[in-house]
């Protein structure tokens, strides 16, 4: 969904849209009130804050009034159906919906008390502390060296080359692929596996020393080996991350976060532990979306 | 099979997993009518000294341990197959638990059917059979009940039985003191007696397994585990 | 069954209609591909074989006496004496002597034979080596045109043999001891175009081309590529830059003739700029190329793919980063080829050209862009248009280095692409 063009794939999700609400054939009680989310959507210790966002594509709204906040040091999974607006919202804490043009975000998101959505707040300094991992590993036809080092290069965080040598070495082990490449840091990062792209791009988004870091999808184009190494290397980061993941593999969601959010059509249906949310979730939709009855 | 439309493990997007967890259910429910009947006519054989229905029951006790294995393995299959989750693994796993439960009780009737013969070879007019027959069938509506409380996912019923429990414990206390008082009176009365002792024992056992069952319907409905835990607290999980 | 058993016929029937319909439509496929080829191959066949003979020139090799009484000459440094001097004279007596047979009688006729310049060639050598006067020495001079036409394609209905049957004969005889020869067209390439054909060349037409492509490089390739690049990467959207974009592929579409109106009435009218030079060309060749490049160039930016765009602003590179480091890279083969596809079709344009006066008749080889210039197809257009029918084997001739120019900036581009994008 993240490599389509922001047309098309609004496009897609309106479609997926109407098809879950042929779908759904929910009860009366399964009705979302907006702006209600049950469970646990606020935390003791949080790195966002994020109170009545919504989200338009040109007359649509794509995220209806959701408020929510992200722990310090969790790891947050988003799960839903196609279309319910996760990827768009993970979006917005890092503000790469703004090359969006029919895209508008309102309400508050903070990132420790500061407004992300300020006029006056830099982007490029933004996404430097939250960083991105996306669906398809998408390295930069370079070598595998360069892709590491583009960040620390474009902010000028290393002065001198040997500097630079050990973020790129750093970022490569906390991503578990310096044994692999350390020989080859000159290969063209193309020439890998999927899984190791995916966990380069995870290098790449370390190096540059975020705070939180956003995963769209991360392990939807690898293999089973591929993910549970990726897994591994979430639940590592954990420590001293916060990660938000937005996933559609319901075990991934379960292996790997502490707690779990639903959204539904836009609403945020349910926030819970995740034990909680896989074993007895407090609402209906999100029994029905992880038990397999739509989605 | 019954018809997926009206249940609620039946609206699953693939079919075969609605198919499986149905099969699940019914077989279960259809190893519990087993074991029920099992109690019941063990009883029956004790009361009326019928010692053929007592093998009988012996003999069918091989079925019920055939169907413990048979439904495990279902269950077994279930999980590796369909990572259930929430509603759906807590019944696979409730399922797997109160297998074990229904198992033991097939083993109690086994176990009563084999003192009815003992006793029916013995040939004297039973005393302590009153009591016998009314734990019985306590015990058995007990298991009736439970079984519906699964069928339905009635956890207002389930956790009416895990009261039922403490009463079948009291007239257990209440029977055992009268079986001594005859015991008491006559010594010959003592081995006879000993053996209805096991019996009330048995259907004691019974009533803790069907009480069981009840947790894990409750467990399976609600998503809270009700055991060790003070029956108001389970009465908060179910609510009013 | 027998229910599955028709089923299964009913697909075998249906099946061979299916491939009887796919051999058809393949053989469509192919006739449609050998009839674009056979044309293809017609109009090569027809240009060599009409143009192969214009790489040859007829040249008469012959001993020639310099006798300074004849050609009015005793000193061949005096510039004044050279001006003077006949050197005809010498030639046709030359000549004369070849020919079994011919006498002073037959002067004219003989001199029917020698090419008009080569008494100028004649001149030249003299100018540079003044101590051969009086001496005999082995002269080549090349033949006149009659001759030149004759040689090449005497059994030729399309060609009109202007030579009297006597002279047909001298050149017979003269063929066949050798003092009559053809050998490779080195005129062609070291001279601009003149009256006669077999003094025409084109290496004027080939320096004003290069000269013209040059100026339309320069121009068309930065500001195509910086206009792709800010409607691609910067323009918001609105209905002003839909209006711009629609307007980018209306004028990929304006005849070309159209260009040049506007060049003259704008470059030469309005900004009174020579007319006939290379830059003004360039500037009505770069207005014509842009929208060629300015499109080709959105299509290589759009074809990078998004996910590298992503990749790079999730890390927090910024937009004018993201373009540099990233886009253009990755999109620099498919502007490189759709430039150089361009170019091509610039080098072979002509009407827009022929309005700003770039058909002169311009004998010298232009030597700076404001000098008067011709281009390859223009020059093409030209002989092609002259009465003369020696002009038409020149024309296929220069045909063909035209061709050869386009088919090598085609394969340069086919290499660029593939040199680069092997770094993917």
């Amino acid at each position: 969904m993240s490599t389509m063009n922001p047309a098309m794939t609004r496009e897609g999700e309106m479609a997926d849209e109407n098809r879950a609400q042929e779908q759904v054939e929910a009860p009366a009680e399964t009705i979302i009130e907006e702006g209600t989310t049950v469970g646990r959507p606020f935390s003791d210790d949080p790195k966002f804050k994020l109170r009545n966002v919504e989200v338009f594509y040109g007359q649509d709204r794509a995220i209806k009034n959701i408020s929510l906040d992200i722990g310090r040091n969790e790891v947050i999974a988003f799960i839903g159906p196609s279309g319910c607006g996760k990827s768009t919202f993970l979006r917005c804490l890092n503000r790469m919906n703004d090359s969006i043009d029919i895209c508008k975000v309102k309400g508050s998101l903070a990132l420790d008390d500061q407004n992300i959505y300020d006029s006056k707040r830099d982007v490029v300094e933004l996404r430097a502390r939250v960083g991105m991992v996306f669906q398809k590993p998408n390295p930069f036809p370079k070598s595998i060296y360069d892709n590491v080092a583009y960040g620390p290069r474009i902010h000028g965080l290393a002065n001198r080359k040997s500097e630079l040598d050990d973020i790129v070495e750093n970022s490569l082990r906390k991503a578990g692929l310096w044994n692999e490449v350390k020989d080859r840091l000159d290969a063209t990062a193309t020439g890998m596996s999927g899984g190791q792209q995916q966990r380069l791009c995870i290098a790449r988004a370390i190096a540059v020393s975020p705070e939180v870091i956003l995963m769209d999808e991360p392990c939807s184009a690898l293999d089973p080996i591929a993910t549970a190494r990726v897994e591994e290397l979430i639940s590592e980061m954990s420590e001293s991350y916060t990660i938000v993941i937005v996933t559609h593999s319901m075990q991934q969601a379960a292996r790997v976060s502490n707690r779990t959010a639903y959204f539904h059509l836009g609403h945020l249906v349910e926030v819970n532990e995740t034990n909680k949310v896989f074993t007895s979730p407090e609402h209906d939709l999100t029994e029905s979306y992880i038990t397999g009855r739509f989605g | 099979m019954p018809d997926r439309k009206d249940d609620v493990y039946g609206d699953h997007i693939s079919h075969k997993f609605n198919d499986e967890l149905m099969a699940l259910k019914s077989e279960f429910l259809e190893m519990g009518g087993l074991v029920e009947s099992q109690v019941d006519r063990a009883i029956t054989a004790l009361v009326d000294n019928d010692g053929h229905l007592a093998d009988e029951v012996r003999a069918t006790d091989k079925k019920v341990d055939r169907m413990e294995v048979d439904l495990d393995e279902e269950a077994t299959l279930i999980i590796a197959r369909r990572q259930p989750t929430a509603r759906d693994l807590r019944l696979v796993i409730s399922v797997i638990k109160m297998v074990a439960d229904l198992e033991r009780v097939g083993d109690e009737a086994k176990k009563i059917a084999k003192f009815a013969i003992k006793l029916s070879e013995e040939g004297q007019a039973p005393r302590g059979y009153v009591e016998v027959r009314h734990i019985a069938n306590h015990v058995l509506s007990m298991l009736r009940d439970a079984l519906d409380a699964f069928a339905r996912l009635d956890s207002a019923q389930a956790l009416r039985i895990m009261k039922e429990d403490k009463r079948v414990d009291e007239e257990y206390q209440a029977a055992t003191r009268t079986l001594l008082t005859f015991m008491m009176e006559d010594t010959r009365n003592i081995s006879r007696c000993m053996s209805v002792m096991w019996i009330l024992r048995a259907l004691e056992r019974v009533g803790d397994h069907a009480c069981n069952l009840a947790e894990n319907v409750i467990f399976m409905v609600e998503g809270e585990d009700v055991r060790h835990t003070p029956v108001e607290e389970a009465e908060r999980i179910v609510g009013p | 069954m027998t229910d599955q058993k028709t089923q299964a016929e009913l697909v075998r029937r249906s099946l061979k209609v299916r491939y009887r319909k796919e051999r058809r439509f393949r053989a469509y496929g192919i006739l449609a591909i050998g009839i674009a080829l056979s044309a293809l191959i017609v109009l090569f066949a027809d240009i060599i074989g009409k143009g192969y003979t214009g790489f040859t020139k007829t040249t008469i090799t012959m001993d020639v006496e310099m006798d300074g009484e004849m050609m009015f000459l005793d000193d061949a440094t005096d510039e004044q004496q050279l001006k003077m001097a006949d050197f005809v004279e010498p030639l046709v007596q030359a000549m004369i002597k070849q020919i079994p047979g011919a006498d002073e009688d037959d002067r004219d006729k003989v001199r029917g034979l020698l090419n008009p310049y080569a008494s100028n060639e004649l001149k030249n050598l003299l100018k540079a080596n003044p101590d051969w006067l009086g001496e005999t020495h082995t002269i080549t001079v090349l033949a006149h045109t009659d001759v030149d036409v004759y040689v090449k394609h005497a059994g030729d209905a399309a060609y009109s043999i202007k030579l009297s049957d006597e002279q047909q004969r001298w050149v017979d005889g003269l063929l066949e001891s050798g003092v009559v020869d053809t050998s490779f067209n080195d005129v062609f390439f070291s001279s601009g175009d003149s009256r006669d054909p077999s003094r025409a060349g084109i290496l004027g037409a080939i320096v004003g081309s290069l000269l013209t492509m040059f100026v339309t490089l320069v121009l068309s390739f930065p500001i195509g590529v910086a206009a792709a690049i800010y409607l691609e990467e910067f323009a918001p959207q609105n209905k002003f830059t839909d209006f711009i974009e629609v307007n980018i592929n209306n004028l990929a579409a304006v005849p070309s003739i159209i260009f040049g109106l506007l060049g003259l009435a704008v470059f030469i009218n309005l900004f009174g700029m020579p007319r006939s030079v290379p830059v003004v060309g360039g500037l009505v060749l770069t207005l014509m190329t842009l929208p060629t490049i300015i499109i080709s160039s959105r299509a290589a930016i759009k074809s990078v793919p998004p996910s590298i765009r992503e990749a790079a602003e999730g890390i927090g590179a910024s937009k004018m980063q993201v373009v540099l480091h990233h886009v253009l890279p990755l999109a620099m083969p498919g502007m490189l080829t759709g430039s150089i596809i361009g170019m091509a079709q610039a080098l072979g344009e002509t009407a827009p050209l022929l309005l700003i006066g770039m058909v002169a008749f311009i004998v010298d080889v232009p030597e700076g862009f404001l000098d008067s210039a011709t281009v390859l197809p223009v020059q093409v257009f030209l002989w092609a248009g002259s009465p003369e029918l020696a002009f038409i084997e020149r024309a296929s001739a220069a045909i063909m280095v035209l061709l050869a120019f386009l088919i090598s900036m085609n394969a340069l581009a086919v290499w660029l692409r593939k040199r680069l994008e092997l770094r993917w």
